[in-house]
């Protein structure tokens, strides 16, 4: 097999494994406030992703759009955060998790009647035309992907480390307790959480939208594959995932060729089980030491 | 047994005016939907299992209905058999792989479960669809239904076999649930760690419940695919999963009669939602229900404001959405959303749990009468205690990283003696009794029981050794009776084979366990309670629950893990008189405590620990007068300067 | 500037407060002492939010804090260093020390600046950890640790400090050090409720001292008055 062809699946697919590191890093971030993950959030990619062709089809230039989808995203996870998660942290229960699969689903059906069933193409004044790399073919396209996932993931890591809200942010995953104690409120970071969460979803779908176009099935599409991101990499791994996003893409690439295109999703899924068997405490966090 | 017979009574009604069903009604669409209903009960059941007695999110349940559908699809089309090996070999598909997903998937818990459930299902589809060879793929499977006995099966035959089929696991399942089984899958969802510690083995209850859970899946996935005689990989997507979690939530875990109601309203739903003026009704009424529960639960406090104001505004959403809406088709999902909102927050316990509060106030319907207790000496003899080593331990070490918790440690427990374990906060105590009973392996040394190395770093294991042991934290099975919470702990009562169980056979060995459990409850005072729920007894009753319980495994040695935290004077005295009691029967005793009046009062001998080893060991008045037990226990002064000083002077490096 | 008043509360089933009562003047150090299991952890909890009292009061500088949520109750001015420490390991000992005095400083920008005369103070205090200010707080050794505790309460500016067992699993050489540390606290004016094991420890640097038993005073009384009370020692070797 020509070197070269396999080298263009590579790096196309782990650019599109970026996308799945942006939406698994969404998960790091809820999770260390609450050890939460909304189980919507492919639901919460695809339409933060309607509404900002919504915008972009009422006239509003691509550079206006992209706040106003974050915006969008944000409050969505805002609202998730509020409907399906605080009650049953507030219970210590794991109620969220069948509480979020239920808003997400509720959001599917909504964007479903919305905008309709079919797949949407997403204009962007970025260029689809390859640009030749050392040998292999690039979208501009391709690579405003990797600059808005690495763009994002950057100025929140920034945030967490500079501002002192931000310190805050890692204080209450550090030990939620103790943060009350010094006046910071455990409810409302975790609601900056889920905002920043839904944000970073949003631009998820605005980033890769012009590649798959938007559509209700890229929902589960894409989640099953930033489950295994973020299970594979550990929910506390930080740029970890961005390592696991652009392995898996590319290994999803090549099984794709190799394989057939129905194929696409089994290394993920197998590698999602063996993940979670292979760490029997749990790929989510560190090795618990059990008080009784 | 009136509770009995009006139960079996009710089962017996239903079954029979269903088994009427295909000579009252003609019409062939009507007939088809309660064979479906028969089938989907089937299904409910089964996931009922996990989502409601283990209490996990269980995504892949869809994957074994399509599993079984398939295999029985190509065990017809492929190998020509007939309908009951079609059916076994589904049933079986759905045991095997079940278990084989289990394995890995339940050593997760909660979020990661549902995960590993999620992509198993993902890739169920996938193979479906890919592996067109065998299973047609997108294009799909046609089969026809073979006769049976050289009848062919026309539907009012077939909803007879699947009524049939639902009427067998029915009954089977009621007999497992009601046996030790059933309380298993109950007591490892409340406490794991209790469960593994009174010898019921948590992994492998689980494993099994999975996978019995999954075989239903299967059998379910036959039938379906006999009934609709076409096949689709499409038709067993996360839609499907979230429509079966919808039956089971709404119809109400925990319960057969739950996976029924449930599965009647998955039934009948695409039908509620293409008549408009039948939707309208129903969601009028279901926001009049949310509304009263609402307001109900605001005036009485026993909701938080958004658990009772939450489900009235999605049912609202779901009244004005259906006069607006043209087509409520449409918006099939959404509805469900709605609706499966709703009721987990506003009614989790879903209808049956709702109805059955109701019927019992309605009908007060007194449980049937608990067999008399047991005879102590029966159940526990008296041992002979030779003041031999029992417990002996050997230099025994226990790290956390640089933490050295328990920094070697040498001990000796005579058999038939209550010896005491004291020693200030962060001495070692909770962490040597968590190496022995099996929670923590050992960093170094050893344990020798009756001069035999204990098993180590699995309660389950030391439980099996003769070794039970109390929590510092209560472990209590919360949502067991008081008499259920021991039962499930007794050892050598439960003999029966699973066969014998199904069919209800074992009956016998149930009475029993309940007559012994009821003989332990009375020697700890609570007789009169055995049918409290754990959770609702106090505190102090939940502490001695936890010492019957423990005692139910019949052990050598007792281990009591500061059984007085937190308890009033007048149930300290009580406790001290119950541990008297075991200490009567032989069994020996290690007592971890901070309330220095009961070690005084009990114990033969006690070891100080301190900083994880052992500072000293005698009789009670001996250690008290040791000072450097003194010493560890008050502090020393701050500096050796005469306090009148005040000012601070630099101490020697 | 704290009182406490007919505190009940517990966990779950068991309720381990049975009525306390105590009062800490402002300017003063009290101590709360008595054996494992009393229930004077419980005490600093409900006192400081993170368990919520069953009944009584606890009142803050004149104003009603039983009830509400922890996060309020340090903004409106207690600070607790609790049980174990608990400094936030990931984050340096500067970022520890700038999260204890969240209820005052800028949330974005331009908190280092408003926090450099509190940080210096605190320094001063403890040079150590000025040695360390960029270090994984997580990676100091326990006496370290507990400076930190105490530099962060001090860094909020509070009313009333809460100090629960500071010397809890440290060597008795650090021990000394942090009781040290506490006198001068004390010579600072801070106004201090002290939780210890050490009985003798506590009782040299308070002004007042309080025994609970079984969820409720038993004795209280002057330093002086308290070590020749025999209760005390009964309190706790029975």
């Amino acid at each position: 097999m020509n070197s070269l062809i396999i080298g263009q699946m590579v790096v196309s697919g782990a650019l599109m494994g970026l996308v799945y590191a942006l939406i698994a890093y969404g998960f790091q971030l809820t999770y260390a406030t609450s050890k939460s993950i909304n189980f919507g959030q492919g639901e919460l990619v695809m339409i933060s992703a309607f509404f900002s062709l919504t915008l972009t089809n009422l006239g509003l230039p691509y550079w206006a759009m992209v706040p106003g989808g974050l915006l969008f995203g944000a409050i969505m996870g805002l609202v998730v955060e509020r409907a399906g998660v605080r009650l049953a942290l507030e219970q210590k229960s794991e109620g969220w998790i069948l509480l979020t699969i239920i808003i997400g689903l509720f959001f599917f059906s909504t964007a479903e009647n919305i905008w309709g069933r079919d797949d949407r193409p997403f204009p962007t004044p970025i260029s689809a035309d390859p640009i030749n790399i050392l040998g292999v073919d690039v979208t501009r396209l391709e690579i405003s992907v990797a600059v808005g996932v690495l763009g994002i993931m950057g100025l929140i890591e920034l945030f967490k480390r500079r501002t002192l809200l931000g310190k805050a942010f890692e204080a209450v995953s550090a030990d939620r307790d103790a943060a009350e104690l010094m006046g910071i409120s455990a409810t409302r970071t975790v609601m900056l959480s889920y905002g920043l969460s839904g944000a970073v979803a949003a631009l998820a779908g605005i980033l890769v939208s012009p590649i798959t176009t938007v559509g209700p099935t890229m929902a589960s599409a894409l989640i099953l594959k930033a489950f295994s991101v973020a299970v594979v990499a550990g929910l506390d791994s930080g740029f970890g995932v961005v390592l696991v996003g652009m392995f898996l893409g590319a290994l999803e690439s090549l099984s794709s060729f190799y394989l057939g295109s129905g194929w696409r999703e089994a290394p993920g899924l197998i590698l999602l089980i063996l993940a979670l068997a292979v760490r029997p405490t749990g790929v989510f966090g560190k090795a618990i030491i059990r008080k009784v | 047994m009136k509770r009995i017979l009006l139960l079996r009574g009710a089962e017996l009604i239903v079954f029979a005016f269903l088994a009427t069903i295909p000579l009252l009604v003609v019409n062939p669409y009507a007939l088809g939907l309660l064979t479906l209903l028969a089938i989907y009960g089937i299904l409910l059941i089964g996931l009922d299992v996990t989502v409601g007695y283990l209490g996990q999110i269980n995504l892949g349940h869809v994957a074994f209905l399509g599993l079984g559908a398939y295999t029985a699809g190509l065990v017809v089309t492929k190998l020509g058999l007939g309908m009951a090996p079609a059916l076994l070999a589904s049933m079986v598909v759905g045991l095997l792989l079940g278990g084989l997903l289990a394995l890995p998937a339940l050593r997760l818990e909660g979020p990661q479960f549902a995960l590993a459930t999620l992509s198993f299902a993902a890739l169920c589809t996938t193979a479906l669809n890919e592996l067109e060879g065998l299973t047609g793929g997108a294009q799909g499977l046609s089969l026809s239904r073979p006769p049976v006995f050289d009848h062919v099966l026309t539907p009012p035959l077939f909803y007879w076999l699947c009524m049939a089929l639902l009427a067998v696991v029915w009954m089977l399942m009621r007999n497992l649930l009601a046996s030790q089984w059933g309380r298993a899958f109950e007591a490892l969802r409340d406490s794991p760690i209790a469960t593994d510690a009174m010898g019921v083995g948590t992994y492998r209850h689980k494993v099994a419940a999975f996978a019995l859970g999954s075989s239903l899946g299967g059998l379910a996935g036959g039938l379906y695919a006999f009934n609709f005689e076409y096949l689709q990989p499409q038709s067993f997507t996360y839609d499907l999963m979230i429509i079966l979690l919808l039956g089971v939530v709404l119809g109400g875990r925990k319960s057969l009669w739950g996976a029924f109601v449930g599965a009647s309203v998955i039934v009948l739903l695409p039908n509620l939602l293409s008549n408009r003026h039948l939707f309208q009704i129903f969601s009028g009424l279901g926001f009049a229900m949310a509304l009263a529960a609402g307001l109900r639960g605001l005036v009485k406090k026993t909701t938080r404001p958004f658990q009772a104001l939450a489900p009235v505004v999605a049912m609202g959403i779901l009244v004005v959405g259906g006069l607006l809406v043209e087509n409520t088709e449409d918006w099939r999902k959404a509805i469900f959303a709605l609706m499966l909102f709703s009721v987990v927050v506003g009614l989790p316990e879903g209808l049956m749990g709702f109805l059955s509060i109701f019927l019992a106030k309605l009908f007060r319907v007194p449980h049937a009468p608990l067999p008399a207790p047991t005879d102590i000496e029966t159940l526990l003899p008296p041992r002979t205690a030779d003041g031999s080593p029992l417990l002996m331990l050997e230099d025994l070490k226990r790290h956390f990283g640089g933490v050295k918790a328990v920094d070697g440690l040498s001990l000796s427990i005579r058999s038939g003696s209550i010896h005491g374990l004291i020693g200030p906060n962060g001495s070692g105590k909770s962490t040597l009794v968590n190496v022995i009973s099996g929670l923590y392996t050992p960093s170094s040394g050893r344990i020798l029981l009756r001069g035999a190395v204990l098993p180590s770093g699995s309660l389950y294991r030391v439980s099996q050794s003769g070794v039970a042991r109390t929590f510092q934290n209560l472990q209590l099975f919360a949502e067991l009776t008081a008499l259920e919470n021991v039962m499930v702990a007794l050892r050598g009562v439960y003999r029966s084979p699973l066969p014998l169980v199904l069919l209800g056979l074992a009956r016998r060995e149930e009475r029993q366990a309940q007559a012994d459990a009821l003989c332990l409850l009375d020697r700890i005072g609570l007789k009169d309670q055995a049918l409290t729920k754990a959770k609702d007894l106090t505190y102090g009753a939940q502490r001695f629950l936890e010492v019957a319980r423990a005692l139910a495994r019949k052990p050598d040695l007792l281990i009591l893990d500061e059984p007085a935290a937190g308890l009033a004077h007048p149930d300290v005295v009580q406790l001290i008189e119950i541990i008297r009691r075991v200490h009567r029967r032989g069994i020996s005793i290690l007592l971890i405590e901070h309330h220095m009046d009961v070690v005084s009062e009990l114990c033969d001998l006690v070891t100080v620990l301190d900083g994880g080893k052992v500072i000293a060991e005698g009789t009670p008045d001996e250690v008290k007068r040791d000072p450097k037990v003194v010493e560890a226990y008050l502090g020393q002064p701050a500096s050796p300067s005469e306090p009148s000083h005040g000012g601070v002077e630099p101490l020697p490096a | 500037m704290l009182v406490v008043d007919d505190l009940h509360g517990g966990y779950g089933a068991s309720e381990v407060l049975t009525g306390t009562t105590l009062t800490v003047k402002k300017g003063t150090l009290v101590a709360l002492i008595g054996a494992n299991g009393a229930g004077k952890t419980t005490t600093m909890r409900a006192i400081s939010g993170g368990l919520k009292p069953s009944h009584g009061k606890v009142i803050l500088d004149g104003q009603e804090v039983q009830g509400l949520d922890a996060s309020r109750i340090a903004r409106l001015g207690l600070a607790h260093a609790p049980e174990g420490r608990k400094v936030f390991g990931p984050l340096s000992v500067e970022d520890n020390l700038l999260l204890g005095a969240y209820g005052w400083l800028p949330r974005f920008f331009g908190f280092h600046a408003k926090a450099k005369e509190d940080l210096e103070r605190v320094y001063d205090l403890f040079p150590k950890l000025r040695d360390r200010t960029k270090q994984a707080s997580g990676t100091l050794s326990g006496g370290e640790q507990q400076m930190l505790a105490i530099g962060r309460a001090l860094m909020a500016r509070p009313k009333v400090m809460l100090l629960d067992e500071p010397s809890m699993g440290l060597a008795p050489v650090i021990v000394q050090e942090v009781f040290r540390t506490i006198r001068r606290l004390k010579e600072e004016g801070i106004t201090l409720l002290l939780v210890e094991q050490f009985a003798k420890s506590a009782l040299e640097v308070a002004d007042y001292a309080y025994v609970m038993e079984h969820g409720r005073i038993a004795v209280e009384g002057t330093p002086d008055e308290l070590s020749r009370n025999e209760r005390v020692i009964a309190a706790y070797l029975g």
